[in-house]
């Protein structure tokens, strides 16, 4: 019947004067609310077009055309879609078939399978490239198997374009894989079994049922990884650059970094490609989210559709080696090379040390100092994130309107295009706001602060989103027609409810501002380093046993407050609530 | 303690939900309201609960006005328990929880710890849900689930009781079960109930009083009985009685069904309505079927027959309009039989509601 979900309207409302008067109120609160966002979240992407366009008098195309005729440009174009259109592929492949295997087939341990799955996208890209770096390194436990093998295999060099594809493809066939995941559970069974005694085989059922409906999560899914490689900067800094192989994101840092004259302007026009591409692509997933919700039953089907029969036991076994190798292995071999006493020594049980550990927690006030900024840092970030972001989807979901959405819309924006696109539309509005002034802000720790709430805000955003849907409207209402007010409502239904959903937000936006590395690349200063920053720096100075160290730690930091997080559901969900 | 509703209209934009509605709601009343969906009825509850304000016109309960177009009594400060559609059971609260909340938060607050507890245990075996005190709403069926919502909604005592369709989640026999349970307890507790359902044959089942409506106004209020047997409009006569309305003419109380000069069917006490459209509402069960084709009678042909147990539904074609007709069990016809209807005797005498 009707769907009224203001709140507002069963407010009594006093006289018509006061009315206007609060009305006014809640327009100026409004007003000042959308002021900020603009000015924090939308303001810094349109300095960035703006000074892209500005020469030395004015408007002008001269930038453009500059770059443009540079042939390292199209070198770095050309290595961008290359990279980025292949891991798509591959990304997409993988995830697909991970989602089948997971969703669709009979083998066993399919939660912990789904962990296993999900960790190369959890873990920092730059960790994880180190971790696989230091497999394939000239004496690392590839080499020493190939060794043995008889014949002259070189180990294969991941400093290459193939490398960069590698890894990224290992990154983010995740993302595909939860997505399409989702789906195929929501395909409603019956609709094979209907395909089937309309005298359809396995393989046209599969064809004409599962793959048009699958369709939309899959591409939604892949897009996904299409911005995701879009965006990276771990895996082309950590591989590219040594290489040589620029593409779009490191570029972009390269121009910063190297500091020479118009660097600004030349990265603004990259960083304004870059961002298009980024928009572009997001704008498509939307529309293909928004598509595929149609089939969707809101019900996931978890049991088994086929099954491997009798061979399942060597499916198993094919699927668990290969995670292990693609998770388990990298980490592995990145934690023994931190024990090693030197880089290029192979690990060994006598030479174990734990000296540079000893030297990352306590030797070093640098290190100490970039561990206390990310921690400050991914603190109030988190904090932030959950007043900001749990309040625009309150009132998204209960008060929506155009406020609401400009507002979900401007948090958003920041997040949808790459890290090196924001760091440079901050840097470009915090420099000199306002012509002649200059607030210190860029070159200070607030930088980063203002980089981090605006880029992560989001994430906080849709967990709180999804948290205030699965309450329905009639729990809040059960709540106060049984006389519960304000207060009891949210402290007694509300927050008790959204608990697992806000944790898991807060949990998100904590580890990905930690572990951040792109925004803080092109942000820090001396003084406010982070910690990727700092293991980045240690990579490009060649202290490899300190950066696998420092990234071990964080890996086993991150397990920690992994297995907390896991174990917290558990509860809630013992308690009879789902998250 | 009464609730009135006077004039009261609810636009939402373009849309009229509720157009000039009147009602009063007596104390310890069952009053349903039955309708087909967007009728205005869940409307019409959410303003009685306090969570929609009307557009015009004043509700009051007893002596307090509780809403009108610039002020509403928000729904925790009216006397009120509801039971939803889906039950609405908090996940995270064991069945006991559930139903001490309101004692917490209502005036009840005033109740020492021991008597919430009693009045918990009390209403719990009221609902036949002791056993289950300790679980949690995951761990209940849906009959289960609909008990303690049940529980929940009048441990307060509330002066008004609302139910939003409660029973259109459940099964057939579940829903007849909990039919006996909802009369019981408002037997038991006295509650006034306004009950919101869109199955006519639960308010007849249930109700002191039913209220029709359609397209945001009321059609009809009355008794189930008056209402079933005396319906005052045709869409009342079609929704409550699931009557054919057979066109014809007609004279005083006298109705020639298609026109026919030779038959006349006796109504004595039919609502003006029917006389000034020229209808005539006949329910499934007041025509009777007779196999010989009279001369003067109202031929029709068989098109559907359908056993039904205690008695066979019919589709009879007269001049192209299809009538249903409950016959007994012991007559029967093939389709493309030629039959001929008639009106029971019964019928024509008219039912006397006082005896009822």
């Amino acid at each position: 019947m009707f769907h009224s979900t203001g709140l507002k309207k069963e407010r009594g409302t006093p006289p018509l004067s006061f009315l206007l008067s609060a009305l006014a109120k809640r327009r100026i609160f409004g007003g000042i609310s959308l002021l900020l966002l603009f000015i924090f979240f939308v303001l810094p992407l349109l300095r960035l077009v703006e000074l892209s366009f500005s020469g030395e008098e004015g408007f002008t195309f001269s930038v453009y055309q500059e770059v443009w005729r540079e042939a390292s440009t199209w070198t770095t174009l050309w290595n961008t879609v290359i990279i980025v259109g292949v891991s798509t592929l591959f990304s997409a492949g993988g995830g697909l078939l991970a989602a089948i295997i997971v969703a669709y087939s009979d083998i066993r341990g399919k939660s912990i399978m789904h962990l296993f799955i999900l960790l190369p996208f959890v873990i920092p890209s730059y960790i994880v490239t180190l971790a696989w770096t230091q497999l394939f390194s000239s004496n690392g436990w590839v080499a020493a198997l190939l060794e043995k093998l008889p014949g002259d295999i070189a180990v294969v060099n991941l400093y290459s374009m193939g490398g960069i594809i590698f890894v990224l493809s290992i990154s983010h066939f995740p993302l595909v894989y939860l997505l399409t995941v989702s789906v195929l559970r929501r395909i409603p069974r019956e609709l094979e079994a209907a395909a089937r005694v309309s005298g359809a085989g396995k393989w046209q059922t599969f064809r004409t049922v599962y793959w048009p409906l699958a369709l939309p999560g899959l591409a939604g899914g892949g897009l996904l990884a299409f911005l995701a490689s879009l965006d990276n900067f771990g895996i082309p800094a950590f591989l590219g650059i040594p290489a040589n192989i620029p593409v779009l994101s490191t570029a972009i840092y390269q121009e910063i970094a190297g500091f020479g004259p118009q660097a600004f302007s030349r990265a603004a026009v990259l960083a304004s490609l870059l961002g298009a591409a980024a928009l572009i692509g997001t704008l498509f997933q939307w529309l293909l989210t928004k598509k595929s919700q149609n089939h969707e039953t809101s019900y996931e089907d978890t049991a088994p559709r086929f099954t491997f029969g009798k061979y399942r036991k060597y499916a198993e076994i094919i699927i668990w080696s290969f995670l292990f190798i693609i998770s388990i292995i990298p980490l592995t071999a990145m934690a023994a090379a931190s024990l090693s006493p030197a880089f290029g020594a192979p690990f060994r049980l006598d030479t174990i040390t734990f000296e540079h550990y000893r030297f990352l927690l306590a030797g070093n006030s640098q290190v100490s100092g970039a561990i206390t900024n990310s921690l400050t840092l991914a603190l109030i970030t988190t904090f932030a994130a959950l007043v900001i972001g749990t309040t625009i989807a309150y009132f998204r979901v209960y008060r929506p309107s155009a406020f609401s959405k400009s507002a979900e819309l401007s948090i958003a924006l920041p997040y949808a295009l790459p890290g090196t696109v924001l760091a440079l539309a901050l840097i470009f509005t915090w420099m000199q706001p306002v012509p002649g002034w200059n607030p210190g802000v860029y070159g200070s720790i607030w930088i980063l602060i203002i980089a981090y709430i605006t880029r992560f805000t989001i994430l906080q955003g849709r967990a709180s989103t999804t948290a205030f849907m699965q309450i329905g409207q009639s729990m809040q209402e059960a709540a106060r027609s049984s006389g519960a007010g304000f207060f009891s409502l949210w402290r007694k239904i509300m927050i008790p409810l959204m608990l697992s959903g806000l944790a898991g937000g807060a949990f998100l936006v904590f580890l990905s501002a930690l572990a951040e590395l792109t925004v803080s690349a092109l942000l820090w200063s001396s003084g406010n380093e982070t910690i990727g920053v700092m293991i980045f720096q240690f990579e490009q100075a060649g202290y490899t046993t300190h950066s696998t160290a420092f990234s071990s730690l964080i890996v086993g930091g991150m397990a920690v407050i992994g297995i907390g997080l896991l174990l917290l559901k558990k509860r809630l969900e013992k308690r009879g609530v789902t998250a | 303690m009464s609730t009135r509703l006077h004039s009261v209209t609810k636009s939402f934009g373009d849309l009229h939900a509720l157009q000039n509605i009147n009602l009063e709601v007596k104390e310890g009343e069952f009053v349903a309201i039955v309708g087909p969906s967007g009728c205005g009825k869940s409307t019409l509850l959410r303003l009685l609960a306090g969570f929609d304000r009307p557009t015009h016109g004043e509700i009051t309960i007893g002596e307090t006005m509780a809403a009108n177009a610039s002020e509403a009594l928000p729904p925790e400060k009216r006397s009120i328990g509801m039971v939803f559609q889906s039950f609405a059971l908090w996940p995270h609260m064991r069945v006991q929880e559930q139903i001490m909340f309101p004692l917490q938060h209502r005036s009840s607050k005033k109740m020492s710890k021991n008597d919430k507890q009693k009045r918990v245990e009390e209403v719990l075996s009221l609902t036949g849900m002791t056993a289950f005190a300790d679980r949690m709403p995951h761990q209940l069926s849906g009959g289960q689930k609909q008990r303690v919502a049940l529980a929940r909604a009048i441990v307060a005592s509330p002066s008004l009781l609302l139910m939003d369709e409660p029973l259109s989640s459940l099964d057939a026999e579940l829903r007849s079960a909990m039919r006996q349970e909802i009369q019981r307890i408002h037997k038991h507790s006295g509650a006034t109930i306004v009950y919101v359902t869109h199955d006519q044959e639960e308010a007849l089942a249930m109700a002191d009083r039913i209220v029709v409506m359609q397209n945001g106004q009321i059609e009809q209020a009355g008794t189930p009985r008056g209402i079933y047997y005396y319906p005052a409009t045709a869409f009342a006569a079609t929704f409550v009685s699931k009557a054919n309305i057979i066109p014809g003419v007609w004279n005083h109380s006298t109705f020639h069904p298609f026109n026919r000069s030779h038959t006349f069917w006796e109504k004595p006490k039919v609502a003006p309505f029917f006389q000034k459209k020229s209808i005539f509402p006949a329910r499934p069960d007041e025509l009777i079927l007779i196999g010989e084709v009279q001369k003067d009678g109202l031929q029709g042909v068989i098109k559907n027959v359908q056993f039904q147990g205690t008695y066979i539904q019919y589709t009879v074609s007269v001049e192209e309009t299809d009538l249903t007709v409950h016959a007994d069990i012991l007559q029967n016809f093939a389709p493309g039989d030629t039959v001929t209807l008639q009106l029971k005797e019964s019928s024509i005498k008219g039912i006397g509601l006082k005896q009822a």
